[in-house]
């Protein structure tokens, strides 16, 4: 009996606000246009589906993340692993990574505008640069926690430079790679949002941007959910691949 | 290439100046070019004229006065209210029950992409943007003060109870201390985040006075000098404010070791 009740709560809060909601909406506590009643939202959202506008916006948001995303990860787990490698190669650039790792993305995107102009490569280079510091981050600490023994152990069976980095190095690293994916992906999304936000010609931030000039509260309210609900899938995702690669990992430690 | 003396400390330390001079180097030698390259390229006596020029206008002072006070306000708020929800949640099983769906669902959506229904239903005056502020600092409090205090090991609740601690025994012996080194954790998670949500929201919002607005004046007018000035500025104080509030746990957990 407790059991299903415990169960139960755990639905009564956003059932709650989903009663409050469309409650308010019906009563009229806020003008229409400034509470848009639940159904509306969901009208809304089956037209702008149906319309094509939300899937070809998303689409290009995702598809910006996309390039993005490679071209930071793959070039941060390069730095990482060269920083965590190679004494020489650290002395010269950590310093300068150290500084520039500090400087916030958004902060940074009015300086972009006026450099590289409010096209593709500015959403690119945003987005490529909050994924290349967490997991150049990320690799370099995977790389560098590697138990000396496991390294002498590799050595001693005679693996050369490649062999010990692809794999003793890389792989060891692999659990702390995707935690810095995973703070990646997250903080690359705000940031890709944040830059259609305010350099607006197309993707879901210039959608959401023009439906707030033009006070259509539904279409903001569909945009936000339709962002929070990609964060979470991506997040998820990695999760996902994070509980995978900790089942193959947890019988060697 | 095998050394055979090891690179002295100094030489390695010198090293590290290389890049960046170098690249400072390419952007004056950028600058000098042509005045075609100065509009992106400003030459950096310029940016110390303009740092200058913002101090004595009083208009950095104002800006940086009013950015500053919202992120205080919103970082109180949000950590007072980050900490109760964190240590009502993680004390009460019904309450996390009740709390967390909700909070989980919130959680993914950049706060950022909240700012255009924030502005609808709030408006773009100060409550508003200490409200970004506050949500900024109330996330990740709440993680924090929930994991701090669930991950108190048992076996210090059953050895107050054995002690029959009072309430407030109970507070000061167990729980404050126990938790106090992952809350410590989500403040100096918080403190720089808060910063940079408050100028970069105000980028956003575009209305009254603050960093952010600075910088969009500044984008509007092409100034990449003023907006150098303040890209440095905002890291400048993220890292201070980070360090401090490093500093500051430091100073507490050794106390709390101590007593």
């Amino acid at each position: 009996m407790t059991r299903r009740v415990s169960w139960l709560l755990w639905w009564v809060s956003p059932a709650l606000l989903f009663l409050l909601w469309w409650y308010a909406s019906a009563r009229h506590w806020f003008a229409p246009q400034l509470l848009v009643p639940p159904y509306k939202v969901y009208d809304t959202f089956r037209t702008l589906a149906a319309g094509g506008d939300l899937q070809d916006n998303l689409l290009i948001t995702l598809r910006r993340l996309a390039t993005g995303f490679a071209w930071g990860c793959l070039s941060g787990i390069v730095c990482g692993t060269l920083l965590a490698v190679n004494r020489t190669f650290s002395d010269y650039v950590r310093p300068l990574f150290d500084i520039l790792r500090q400087v916030p993305t958004l902060t940074l995107i009015p300086i972009l505008i006026l450099l590289i102009g409010i096209d593709e490569p500015l959403k690119v280079v945003v987005v490529a640069k909050a994924v290349f510091f967490p997991v150049a981050l990320a690799t370099y600490g995977g790389v560098q926690g590697v138990p000396r023994d496991l390294i002498e152990m590799a050595r001693h069976y005679g693996l050369g430079r490649a062999g010990l980095l692809r794999d003793v190095l890389l792989p060891s690293a692999i659990p702390s790679l995707l935690t810095g994916i995973r703070i990646a992906i997250a903080r690359s999304w705000l940031a890709l949002v944040a830059v259609e936000l305010l350099s607006a010609d197309s993707g879901i931030g210039e959608m959401m941007e023009m439906a707030r000039q033009m006070l259509r509260i539904d279409i903001v309210m569909v945009d936000v959910i339709a962002i929070g609900l990609i964060g979470f899938t991506l997040d998820q995702s990695i999760a996902l691949v994070q509980r995978r690669v900790l089942r193959w990992q947890t019988p060697n430690r | 290439m095998i050394a055979l003396h090891a690179t002295s400390p100094l030489r390695r330390r010198a090293r590290g100046f290389v890049l960046p001079l170098v690249l400072l180097g390419l952007w004056q030698f950028a600058a000098y070019r042509d005045a075609v390259h100065q509009y992106a390229f400003v030459p950096l006596e310029q940016v110390f004229s303009a740092l200058l020029e913002l101090a004595r206008s009083g208009e950095l002072v104002v800006d940086l006065g009013a950015s500053l006070r919202r992120t205080t306000l919103g970082l109180a708020t949000g950590a007072i209210a980050g900490i109760a929800v964190g240590a009502l949640t993680a004390l009460s099983r019904s309450a996390e029950k009740l709390v967390h769906p909700l909070f989980q669902a919130l959680r993914h959506v950049p706060l950022l992409g909240l700012i255009p229904l924030i502005s609808l239903w709030c408006g773009t005056g100060e409550f508003a943007k200490v409200f970004i502020v506050f949500l900024a600092a109330f996330y990740p409090m709440v993680t924090s003060s929930f994991d701090g205090l669930r991950r108190i090991d048992q076996r210090y609740f059953e050895l107050a109870q054995s002690y029959e601690l009072t309430r407030r025994g109970w507070l000061r012996d167990v729980l404050i201390p126990g938790a106090l080194p992952d809350v410590f954790a989500g403040i100096l998670q918080a403190v720089p985040f808060a910063w940079i949500t408050a100028t970069s929201s105000e980028l956003l919002f575009n209305a009254g006075a603050g960093v952010g607005n600075l910088m969009q004046t500044a984008q509007a007018g092409a100034r990449v000098d003023v907006l150098l000035v303040c890209v440095t500025g905002v890291t400048v104080l993220a890292v201070a404010m980070g360090m401090l509030c490093e500093r500051v746990a430091q100073r507490l957990l050794l106390w709390r070791d101590h007593a």
